[in-house]
């Protein structure tokens, strides 16, 4: 008999995580503490834009179950803890919140039932936690990613799980959902898991940043990294999935939480960690590569310039704005007036005093100085280049991830500025 | 760490005054502001030696509350480069800490150099660590300290990069001095091939972004420079382009390693993100314009 799973904390990653073992063929108990939130998912009013989430939860059927009632976890076999962790400023990690449901969901469990911690925790957080014996307590890392969750957490790569013995066997029941998914299952100790997960993030900065530093050269010296990032990753050293699109910064806030806690722990224990350093500090500088740009090319040449912004949320297909370049531009932009469009979000007049907000893509170029290009949604893709240099009153378009046609936009007269490639001669 | 601003919209200020109106930079910053319909009073060194153990009190009697006060007074190094001219440079800010303590002005604005910096690997940003190599440095990365301990005074770190233009006091490597030896001897002469590249600012854009900061009494640092740095040999090629008669270009032995520096100037563009500056072409035609008028006169 299959064991039955609980989720609590119906975050974006509890309820894709929920879904996805659900679509496993598990009966799954969601819980939330928040009515209102149970009450909406219960309409199937999905509180996260998350492509194919909807239809997964809806195959799932009467196995997917979401209560108010934190009693109802009693009847689970396993149960995940997925709340969100806060994170401030400087990316300290508040786990007071989570610390406060472990307590109680451990009091309203099955004495039997094992505990997984999913929510991101610093190292050592699992082991001090001291509320279920070790054989009970399990911390598994999650590798959420916005806007492809449910792929993911339906098709996982592998599973690493922190345990308080490693070399002691998985208990039965979590082990039967983790076999569930076909992939490699890798235990080891609590903190092992924890650092894994930064571990991974540093890894993916660190490819990020060699792609941000490059492509800059490339700018400069008349190189395109888009002919250089295929054959990098053809190289078995680096890989074919390998996080080589140059960017805007780290955005979204989870990288930046791993990398204030490596440079924390360095610090505190005295190791040399400055590539995480580095890191930020070409985040910080990459952030405002569309100001340089259109600083260079527009702001100090046009009187009151008019600057259109494609595009809001830190990336496609999600409705998050936190850490995004466009926002942090936006309010950059003092002295402009600007027009905003975005397909899922509606960018907010607290942002910018002298912003319109248009009603589509095309509206927004209407008589702008300038576009910028912000968000690579699919949606701005199939815009036709010649069809926003009619309405643009400018030919600059700054467009970080190429999301326009790069002949087309040169076909229709515009000078069109894409991250790793030099200016078009 | 970076520039923020009191006032979104740009305020004239009561009045500015400023503290080495007789330099270069000092002059073209009273006539710029005075032009602006500000009430600009410059101090040069003949009204108060702020060096002099009772320049605070002198100055003090000058002040008057909410006035923003513009420090740009300083021994630069071609006035010596010695503990001596360090020492005096550092009375000088103890004076202004203490007439800023007797009058509450409303904003000082301090011009501090980008000789703070050492020649760093990559990009020279506000986050970068101040590590002076020489005491002209020292003295600068001192003073802001002694600023920042001992005046209440909202105030502006200006760290500026090289300026250029006519009516340049100074001699220092450069476009200036580039200026004056073509204009001399026809002859431009470069240490090595003139690698290192530099970031050279128009006076008057050095002098625009001065009153920016004023009118938006904006606190915090910043690095005052273009961006875009230029070796000394394409700065000699712009010189000799622009100068109307042949001049030659000469190399020399290289008799030290070659530096460069490049600054990022997100942070001015943050603040400032309508910015421009002159391109070094139109700043050296501007400069050669101000020396020849100045040599008419």
């Amino acid at each position: 008999m299959k064991p039955v799973v609980g989720f609590a904390g119906m975050t974006h990653l509890g309820l894709v995580s929920a879904a996805a073992v659900a679509g496993r063929g598990f009966e799954v108990v969601c819980f939330d503490a928040d009515g209102a939130l149970i009450e909406r998912l219960g309409r199937q009013d999905w509180p996260v834009l998350e492509p194919g989430l909807g239809e997964l939860i809806g195959r799932n059927g009467a196995r997917h179950r979401f209560t108010g009632a934190g009693r109802d976890l009693g009847a689970c076999d396993v149960v995940y803890v997925a709340p969100d962790v806060p994170t401030d400023d400087q990316g300290q990690s508040d786990v007071s919140g989570l610390t406060v449901l472990i307590r109680e969901i451990a009091a309203a469990m099955n004495p039997a039932a094992v505990m997984v911690v999913l929510s991101q925790v610093p190292p050592g957080y699992t082991r001090a936690l001291g509320v279920l014996p070790p054989g009970r307590l399990y911390y598994q890392v999650e590798t959420l990613v916005f806007g492809q969750a449910v792929e993911r957490a339906t098709k996982p790569e592998r599973y690493i799980v922190g345990c308080a013995d490693p070399a002691a066997p998985l208990d039965p029941r979590f082990r039967a959902v983790l076999d569930a998914f076909g992939c490699p299952v890798l235990p080891m100790r609590y903190e092992s898991a924890e650092l894994a997960k930064i571990s991974i993030n540093c890894c993916l900065v660190a490819s990020v940043t060699v792609a941000n530093t490059l492509a800059e050269l490339c700018e400069k010296i008349g190189a395109d990294w888009s002919e250089i990032a295929p054959a990098l990753r053809l190289d078995r050293r680096i890989g074919p999935h390998a996080y080589l699109a140059p960017g805007l910064g780290i955005a979204g806030g989870n990288l930046e939480r791993d990398l204030a806690t490596v440079e924390r722990l360095a610090q505190a224990h005295g190791t040399e960690a400055g590539l995480i350093a580095a890191a930020l500090r070409n985040s910080r500088y990459r952030q405002a590569w569309v100001l340089r740009q259109l600083n260079a090319r527009v702001l100090a040449k046009v009187k009151a310039p008019v600057v259109a912004v494609l595009g809001v949320t830190y990336k496609e297909n999600t409705h998050s704005v936190r850490n995004s370049p466009a926002v942090a531009l936006i309010k950059e932009l003092a002295g402009c007036d600007l027009r905003a469009f975005d397909p899922a979000v509606r960018p907010s007049g607290q942002w910018h005093s002298r912003m319109t907000v248009a009603d589509d893509a095309l509206a927004c170029c209407q008589g702008a100085d300038v576009l910028a290009v912000m968000t690579p949604w699919p949606q701005f893709r199939a815009l036709a280049p010649a069809e926003i240099a009619r309405r643009l009153r400018g030919r600059v378009v700054v467009d970080p991830f190429s999301v326009l046609d790069r002949a087309a936009a040169a076909a229709a007269g515009l000078d069109h500025v894409v991250l790793g490639a030099p200016p078009r001669a | 760490m970076a520039l923020a601003h009191a006032h979104k919209t740009p305020q004239n200020p009561a009045r500015v005054v400023v503290l080495g109106a007789g330099g270069f930079l000092g002059r073209r910053l009273v006539q710029a502001a005075t032009a602006a319909g500000t009430t600009a009073v410059g101090i040069g060194q003949r009204d108060i030696d702020l060096t002099d153990d009772s320049a605070g009190k002198r100055l003090a009697e000058r002040l008057r509350p909410k006035d923003v006060l513009v420090f740009l007074a300083a021994l630069t190094p071609d006035k010596g480069r010695d503990s001596g001219t360090l020492m005096r440079n550092l009375a000088m800010a103890r004076a202004v800490c203490e007439a800023t303590r007797a009058v509450e002005v409303a904003h000082l604005v301090y011009a501090s150099s980008d000789a703070v910096y050492s020649f760093v690997t990559g990009l020279i940003s506000e986050e970068t660590p101040a590590a002076p190599a020489d005491l002209y440095g020292a003295m600068h990365r001192s003073r802001e300290l002694i600023l920042a301990a001992e005046t209440k005074a909202p105030t502006a770190i200006l760290r500026i990069t090289g300026v250029y233009g006519g009516g340049d006091t100074h001699n220092s490597y450069g476009p200036n001095r580039f200026l004056r030896q073509a204009l001399k001897d026809g002859r431009i002469p470069l240490f090595g091939g003139g690698e290192e590249t530099r970031d050279h600012v128009y006076v008057d854009d050095a002098v625009a972004l001065t009153l920016a900061v004023i009118a938006h009494r904006s606190t915090g640092l910043l690095n005052v420079a273009t961006g875009k740095s230029a070796t000394f040999r394409a700065v000699a090629e712009t010189v000799a382009a622009g100068i109307g008669q042949p001049v030659t270009i000469e190399p020399s032995a290289r008799q030290n390693p070659v530096t460069h520096r490049h600054f990022d100037i997100t942070n001015l563009l943050r603040a400032f993100p309508n910015v421009r500056f002159m391109p070094l072409a139109d700043g050296v035609a501007a400069a050669l314009a101000g020396m020849k008028a100045k040599a008419d006169g």
